[in-house]
């Protein structure tokens, strides 16, 4: 595992969210596996990974609806496990899957959770018209919520989380499944939470979602892997990133993964992404060429999306390559 | 104040979302007039007119007067005579009768020799009520026939019988006295039609929630699991009993049905066995995986115990003994027990306060189960 600033951590009580050896256990899986987090008050913060790797499970736990195997998490200070009853006033969670009452309207779900959740009756329509307004959602206050658009939905369920004013959002993929206008939107609207000072902690399968947050870890089998600001994560890949880009890829890919100093190699749609240890262009045009192909070959900055890919693989890819990640922190 | 205003508004909710789905809605409120209807009709215990053939092999005034005492009841009709044995099993093939009376020859001498003369009577026991029916009436008929004989015949030999003081038993139904079967089938039905409609609701109620994840947002905020079973209880006990008065009503109108006890004890016994029925939906609620499994549970547990279990068309003492054991775990033999005894007997609190009593600690039980293992399942 690689944590990027553990020292560099304040004391545990200043954090919005800290968990410590927090596990899950289904049967034989064990679906989050020890995590240790520290989220600053304030931060957005990425929890990255692929299908199946804790995501969920792990956000479920914190937002008390799901009891860990082991370990302990805190919501500014109070255990999800023992105080439950002080941590859930403070979070607004937004489960990955739509849980609203599609047969109730707009208003109607917003009032019932607002109700539910003690917001004053006093201004509690003028905050959820604001709420509204600022989503877009101000004219479809009778429309039921099961016959929303799949991006307006989303942007309900998140009035409906925020109407009692939470510290913390825990959000469970809240862009998947949504069209790119309305997940563009869906950030904006987490921009001016975060401006507010609330503390968010979005898991996301898009890596282009990750570049907008303050801090990233990377899941995967239940384990933090990695983590940090997105600039730490995409310094953590070493070496120099080319991409290749030639007439036929999948034969420039076969020829590539016998090229001297490689680390990795990886095909993105038509484009070849080749990571070597130096910063030798002429070395990949040269292996193209033994191989009878042309192609044009380009130094590039990491993004996320490779960072991840490279670092998973790295990762995979034995210990020559994990102690050169290891050594590299913030 | 806050738990108040909270159950208020999941009961807000409740009805929103009831009133929002019309075709449960139609459901719920039409099904069980039109069930009582067509089971107050269609299922009929009554037995009149069995058709009866005879087959008088003797030709005798005696004989003559036998036949005719069939012809004058009410009870048979004679559809027709017969020449022998053979002629009766094609009969009952194509249900031309459901009775044969067979008289042999010799039946006037021997009864006039003041000897014990013998009719065969034939049923047709394919349908059993009928049959059953049938052979209650003719051994009754027989009875009294014989009776009449013995006096006739004791008269010609000169004895006084009155003063030999005979016995004559006269038999009477009380409390259904026409022994009609809607007047024994509706206070039964009633409690049965209740508790489908209660049980089945409530059972699906709590699976929604978790299908569409909105269990885990009620999880997270300050709402109590007995608060939400109050939320989820109250709507549906005022639904069932409005359906519970729709239907007394209705048997009253429609079939002349009896309230002769007290209607605050038959009021009573209702509210503790929507409660019971309601608990039980509930706890189905907290077990069943899926909705489906939710819905077939839900029917499984009420339909099948509510029409064989309590009482409500067989009586419970001609079902099996473990079966019986099984009839206490449910609460519709208890209330099966109240309706009637009110709606027929006119009973009152002393007379069904054990069923009462038993009803309330069912309750109690389980509801208290369901909130124990629906906080279980929260986590």
């Amino acid at each position: 595992m690689t944590t990027a600033s553990v020292a560099a951590e304040p004391a545990a009580t200043n954090a919005a969210l800290e968990a410590d050896g927090l596990s899950r256990r289904f049967g034989d899986v064990l679906a989050v596996d020890g995590v240790d987090l520290r989220i600053q008050p304030g931060a957005v913060f990425g929890l990255l990974g692929p299908d199946g790797a804790g995501k969920s499970t792990l956000i479920r736990m914190l937002a008390t609806v799901l009891r860990p195997s082991a370990g302990d998490a805190r919501v500014h200070g109070c255990s999800v496990t023992r105080q439950p009853g002080r941590v859930t006033p403070r979070i607004g969670y937004m489960s990955q899957r739509f849980a609203l009452y599609p047969d109730l309207s707009v208003e109607e779900n917003i009032e019932f959770f607002a109700t539910l959740r003690g917001v004053p009756a006093t201004g509690r329509r003028e905050r959820m018209l604001a709420l509204l307004r600022g989503m877009g959602l101000d004219d479809f206050l009778d429309r039921q919520a099961g016959r929303l658009s799949g991006g307006m939905k989303q942007k309900l369920f998140l009035a409906v989380t925020l109407m009692h004013a939470p510290d913390v959002l825990l959000l469970d993929e809240p862009t998947t499944g949504v069209d790119p206008v309305s997940r563009r939107e869906f950030w904006r609207i987490l921009a001016g939470l975060h401006r507010q000072g609330t503390t968010v902690l979005v898991a996301t399968p898009y890596m282009d979602e990750a570049e907008r947050c303050t801090d990233v870890a990377f899941l995967d089998g239940g384990r933090v892997r990695h983590r940090g600001s997105p600039a730490e994560i995409k310094a953590l890949v070493p070496g120099v990133l080319f991409e290749v880009r030639a007439s036929d890829p999948r034969a420039a890919l076969a020829a590539l993964r016998s090229l001297p100093g490689l680390l990795a190699v990886h095909l993105y749609g038509d484009v070849v992404r080749v990571l070597c240890e130096s910063d030798a262009p002429h070395a990949v045009g040269v292996r193209l060429a033994e191989a009878g192909l042309d192609g044009q070959v380009r130094r590039t900055p990491v993004d996320m999306e490779t960072a991840f890919a490279f670092l998973a693989e790295l990762g995979r890819g034995g210990d020559s390559s994990g102690s050169a990640t290891g050594g590299k922190a913030s | 104040m806050n738990a108040l205003r909270r159950i208020r508004a999941l009961i807000v909710k409740e009805v929103t979302h009831l009133g929002r789905d019309r075709r449960t809605l139609a459901v719920v409120l039409a099904m069980p007039l039109l069930q009582m209807i067509l089971f107050a009709y269609a299922i009929s215990f009554d037995v009149k007119n069995v058709s009866t053939v005879i087959i008088d092999t003797d030709h005798t005034p005696a004989s003559a007067a036998y036949v005719d005492s069939y012809a004058s009841s009410d009870f048979f009709t004679v559809v027709g005579t017969a020449d022998s044995l053979a002629d009766v099993d094609r009969i009952f093939d194509r249900n031309q009768a459901r009775i044969a009376v067979v008289v042999p020859s010799g039946f006037g001498r021997t009864l006039a020799d003041g000897g014990q003369a013998v009719v065969a009577v034939y049923l047709d026991g394919s349908e059993p009520t009928a049959a059953r029916v049938g052979q209650a009436f003719t051994t009754a008929l027989n009875q009294v026939y014989g009776q009449r004989v013995t006096i006739e015949w004791a008269d010609t030999q000169g004895l006084d019988v009155t003063s030999a003081g005979q016995l004559e038993p006269r038999v009477r139904t009380w409390y259904n006295p026409d022994k009609s079967s809607s007047d024994f089938l509706i206070p039964g039905l009633i409690v049965v039609i209740i508790m489908v409609v209660a049980v089945q609701q409530t059972a699906v109620s709590l699976v929604r929630e978790r299908e569409q994840g909105t269990d885990e947002q009620l999880a997270i905020s300050p709402l109590k699991g007995w608060e939400l079973m109050i939320g989820k209880l109250a709507p549906w006990t005022l639904l069932a009993f409005a359906e519970l008065v729709a239907i007394t009503l209705v048997g009253r109108w429609l079939f002349d049905l009896p309230l002769r006890g007290s209607v605050g004890v038959l009021a009573l016994g209702a509210a503790l066995f929507v409660f019971c029925s309601l608990g039980l939906g509930l706890v189905i609620s907290a077990l069943a995986p899926t909705l489906e499994s939710a819905n077939m549970l839900g029917l499984l547990l009420s339909l099948l115990p509510g029409f064989i279990l309590s009482g409500f068309a067989f009586p419970l003492s001609s079902i099996p003994e473990w079966l019986q054991v099984v009839s206490y775990l449910l609460p519709a033999r208890f209330m099966v027990t109240i309706s009637r005894a009110v709606f027929l007997k006119g009973a009152g609190f002393e007379q069904v306060w054990p069923e009462l009593a038993a009803l309330a600690a069912y309750a109690v039980i389980v509801i208290a189960v369901a909130v124990l293992l629906n906080a279980r399942r929260r986590r």
